[in-house]
């Protein structure tokens, strides 16, 4: 016994020894300089193909492979610092946001951005003194879903152009008169979000949490704030229910129930819906204006060339990715509201309401106040700054005046303090 | 070799048992239902087509039964190659951890130092920091001793766990010092005693912990995430949350993922927790 | 042999500590220069009310986890291990199941069952003629819930510590009292929790020191809401510091966690010695 014993722990021994040397001996790394094949991390939870396709091209043509690795959008972020910190970054990729930490190693794209024919927004790229930074993959913007089942069994009529949009007022008005005929819970769902909140107080009048001339956010104006409370009322346990705003509650999941009127969110819900919801008909509506005419636009993936070894296909990449013909197939596949101005986009959805969804985007976009796309500019604004400033606040104090814990003017103040001491 | 479970009296089969088996087994059922119940919730979900997923009324059992979560899932991401990752990492952090938790537990245990004291504590210490306090502290670390982008480098900072060293310090308290004193007359080295002696005892602890460490590395996500950067090395927990987007939750192909993810969890546990409970513990501890 | 783990400790914790506890002392927000500060942040969460807040929140949250998954995870352990139960097998399945599920899954099934708007408990009792009961928006209900699904969650890891020690209780023990006619509740008193003792105070000093660290199951379920009302405290390390680029501001928080888990690791390790003495 004792001795088999004392072999079983040799064996032990052996086998950590054998495993530790497996382990490190799967060590990657080639970073050769030999430009043969180039790395690009982007983030998707959904099967999309389009970037796959593009490099599928992009090897034919030029003789590079480009090595696509999907990264988890929560921990994104902090892999990149990191990498950054052990010189490993990508040679492309697709961020949710820049990172100060490593803007300075970023390739200047303006080649591709000012290509004419591309024709890309250049109101939404990233360029700091002529330099172009960062070019968005595509553009997303906040809307409207309407429970269209309730809405037709009820006999109440919808706007489907953003020329006739509702007024806030109105579409409260009707969703009212949908919930008590159709005897469902709740008027309207709202995102728990700083951006989603953005458009609420555009469409009121307001101008919301803008930089002032000395860089740091100014205190808004009193519209903001009456909006911020006009909000908060709304969560009353009958218009809007406490717990999204309130307690994080999931307003996805309490749309998908058939018992809510109305859900704002934005254009990525519609991929969703197309799928996930069967059991009724839904169909986007213009965002109410009162008066203002405004969304929040925001970008998705901003694409990134990084100085390194491979720099020269790095960017060649990232050009072959925003040639137009190449670009209209990636916006098609992946569903993207495109950042290339007077594209004809045919996307791949069956379903009729997906499709006059992403037409209904398209033509509010273009209506849109320009303050609606000053969230992300802000942002981008502090970023070429070198300050780094996570907005992700303005939903706490938004809860705590939800909550009951402080009124509109303290959230505003809290907000703003919250948000200059990131700037320091 | 054929001694009773530990807690098998000999009044078994005597005229009392009958109402006390009811009695235990009806207790034991109802926990089982109250803990199940929303594990159930999961599992069946994983069935449900997502359009079901949170319809109202609600419903416990899918209307139409569908794989298509599983599925979608299986195609999301390379399982195969992620899982054998895992299973790597798993395997050798736990037989680390195991070996390194015992050795330290041992010498906690029984010997007495006022710096093995302190370094107790200080083991225990390694918990109290929430994890992103040390996460860039511990990449620099890592990356210093060139272990980033490597398995290794997954696995080695792992090793150290208070929750394994005290599970053993804990153990080798319980055992009678007699047992020790009885080896070191017989001339054993201190080495050979733990190995010979030691150990063979300790193997509960030794599966009970195995079935921790192996969980904890199976689930483990964030730092997986950082440390690897090729695709090829990457862990199942990292193909699973790349379900989960920045803006929405594939709850349907989530949910697939995660049982699936699962399953040699529960398998290793039923193994493990089946020597567990069949081992003969009493032999060494009885004078 | 041990030498090697001290190497991993000094390497892997003391190593990385001590960047950190640096940076405390200083106002560095993860980019370039960290600026010393001396003690300006550790001051500056002395002064803040919603520091205290998280703390006193947390420590009810800790004061009710760790009795209830000590109570469940010994109820559980004692139950598999019993001769008298049948159907172990699968009971042992199913006790440990909630360990594996990761608390997004976790916060989504927890929010089906008591959602305010459309959860299981609600649909239950508005069916049967009550009022639905604000499981989400009320602060109190709100922490409830966490804490039943954090009790929920930890006890299988409890339970397995449990079942191998009671595992280890010597059966001459058990075959003694069995002659002098002991009843199972004195048995289990005068036997089995002295035998357990070191296993039980493990798991009170390890559960004790997790359900202060609680994180990811909380934003989960309730995302500390209402409000911030039930942000615990790793919760408003994250939220006040590590997300406002506040990583100065975040290690000192940390540090002060530290040392407040060090003061009850240490009481709790002399109050066993003094038991076991």
């Amino acid at each position: 016994m004792s001795n088999s014993a004392l072999h079983r722990r040799w064996a032990v021994a052996a086998a950590t020894a054998a495993v530790l040397a497996l382990t490190s001996g799967c060590s990657g790394g080639d970073d050769s300089g030999d430009a043969k094949s180039i790395t690009f991390w982007y983030s998707t939870s959904a099967q999309d193909k389009g970037y796959a396709d593009l490099a599928t091209q992009f090897e034919a043509k030029e003789g590079v492979k480009v090595e696509i690795v999907n990264v988890p959008y929560d921990g994104y972020q902090d892999k990149l610092k990191q990498a950054a910190q052990a010189n490993s970054l990508p040679d492309t990729a697709s961020v949710p946001s820049l990172d100060t930490l490593w803007v300075n190693q970023l390739q200047d794209l303006s080649a591709t951005a000012n290509n004419a024919t591309n024709n890309i927004n250049k109101d939404l790229i990233t360029a700091q003194d002529g330099k172009v930074l960062a070019i968005p993959s595509d553009v997303t913007a906040a809307g409207l879903f309407l429970n269209k089942t309730l809405f037709d069994k009820a006999g109440v009529a919808y706007p489907t152009d953003p020329a006739q949009a509702w007024t806030w007022t109105d579409f409260l008005a009707a969703a009212d008169k949908v919930r008590t005929t159709t005897k469902v819970k709740y008027d309207l769902v709202y995102d728990r979000s700083a951006a989603r909140i953005r458009p609420w107080i555009y469409n009121h009048g307001g101008k919301g949490f803008q930089l002032g001339a000395d860089g740091k956010y100014a205190a808004p104006d009193a519209t903001t704030v009456q909006a911020l409370a006009d909000f908060a009322k709304l969560n009353d346990d009958v218009v809007m229910p406490k717990s999204v705003w309130g307690a994080g509650a999931d307003p996805n999941a309490l749309f998908k129930s058939g018992q809510v009127v109305a859900y704002f969110s934005g254009v990525w819900q519609v991929a969703d819906f197309a799928d996930g919801i069967t059991n009724f008909e839904w169909v986007s509506a213009p965002t109410p204006a009162e008066p203002v005419h405004a969304t929040d636009i925001n970008l998705g993936g901003k694409v990134v060339a990084f100085n390194t070894k491979k720099a020269d296909a790095a960017k060649k990449w990232v050009d072959f990715i925003f040639q137009r013909d190449n670009y209209t197939k990636l916006a098609q596949t992946n569903g993207y509201l495109p950042i290339e101005k007077g594209l004809t986009l045919t996307y791949p959805f069956t379903k009729k309401a997906a499709l006059d969804a992403f037409a209904l985007y398209v033509k509010e976009m273009e209506i849109a106040d320009p303050i609606s796309a000053s969230g992300q500019a802000n942002g981008t604004k502090l970023l070429l700054a070198g300050k780094s400033v996570d907005d992700a606040l303005i939903k706490d104090e938004m809860g705590k005046l939800v909550n009951g814990q402080q009124d509109a003017q303290k959230t505003a103040d809290n907000i703003v303090a919250g948000l200059n001491q990131q700037i320091g | 070799m054929a001694k009773p479970p530990a807690l098998r009296r000999p009044g078994r089969g005597r005229k009392g048992d009958v109402p006390r088996r009811i009695g235990a087994s009806s207790i034991m059922w109802l926990l089982a239902v109250v803990y199940g119940f929303p594990g159930l919730w999961f599992v069946l979900s994983s069935f449900k087509p997502a359009g079901d997923l949170f319809s109202y009324p609600l419903t416990l059992f899918p209307k139409k039964w569908t794989v298509s979560g599983y599925a979608q899932a299986w195609t999301q991401f390379d399982v195969a190659r992620y899982f054998l990752n895992t299973l790597i990492v798993a395997s050798a952090a736990t037989l680390l951890t195991v070996v390194a938790s015992a050795l330290t537990g041992y010498a906690l245990a029984k010997y007495q130092n006022w710096w093995l004291k302190a370094f107790a504590v200080c083991i225990l210490a390694t918990t109290m920091l929430p994890s992103e306090t040390i996460l860039a502290p511990l990449f620099v670390v890592v990356r210093n001793l060139g272990l980033y982008n490597s398995l290794s480098g997954v696995v080695v900072p792992a090793v150290i766990t208070a929750t394994g060293t005290f599970m053993f310090r804990q153990f080798f308290v319980t055992v009678p010092n007699d047992l020790l004193e009885q080896a070191r007359i017989d001339g054993s080295g201190e080495l050979s005693t733990f190995v010979r002696i030691m150990l063979p005892l300790a193997r509960p602890i030794i599966l009970t912990l195995a079935i921790f460490s192996f969980q904890w590395r199976w689930n483990d996500y964030l730092w997986p995430l950082i440390i690897l950067n090729d695709p090829k090395q990457f862990t199942l927990q990292i193909g699973v949350a790349s379900i989960v987007g920045a803006q929405n939750v594939n709850w349907s192909v989530l949910l697939g993922a995660s049982v699936l993810s699962m399953l040699p969890l529960i398998g290793i546990y039923l193994v493990f927790q089946k020597y567990v409970m069949n081992a003969d513990l009493n032999a060494g501890l009885k004078d | 042999m041990i030498s090697i783990n001290l190497v991993l400790f000094l390497l892997f914790f003391v190593w990385p500590a001590v960047i950190g506890l640096n940076y405390s002392f200083t106002s560095y927000t993860g980019v370039g220069t960290a600026p010393y500060v001396g003690l300006d942040n550790y001051q500056r969460l002395v002064d803040d009310p919603a520091f205290y807040a998280a703390l006193v929140r947390t420590v009810i949250y800790t004061g009710s986890v760790v009795p209830l998954t000590f109570i469940a995870s010994l109820g559980t352990a004692y139950l598999l291990v019993s001769p008298y139960a049948k159907g172990k097998s699968v009971a042992r399945v199913i006790f440990f199941l909630p360990w594996l599920i990761s608390p997004i899954i976790a916060g989504v099934i927890w929010r089906w069952i008591f959602g305010e708007n459309f959860g299981l408990v609600n649909f239950v009792i508005t069916e049967l003629g009550g009022k639905a009961v604000p499981w989400q928006s009320d602060a109190n209900l709100s922490l409830i819930v966490v804490i039943i699904a954090a009790t929920w969650a930890n006890t299988a890891f409890n339970m397995l510590l449990f079942v191998a020690a009671l595992k280890n209780v010597p059966t001459a023990y058990y075959e003694a009292a069995d002659l002098d006619g002991a009843g199972a509740w004195p048995k289990f008193r005068r036997i089995t929790l002295p035998a357990i003792a070191p296993t039980s105070f493990i798991v009170v000093l390890l559960s004790t020191l997790h359900t202060m660290k609680e994180y990811g199951l909380i934003v989960a379920v309730n995302a500390g809401g209402p409000g911030t009302e039930n942000n615990l405290i790793v919760q408003y390390i994250f939220t006040t510091g590590f997300r406002r680029a506040q990583i100065g501001y975040a290690s000192a928080a940390s540090f002060v966690l530290l040392l407040i888990l060090m003061i009850v690791a240490v009481v709790q390790l002399l109050a066993s010695r003094r038991k076991g003495a």
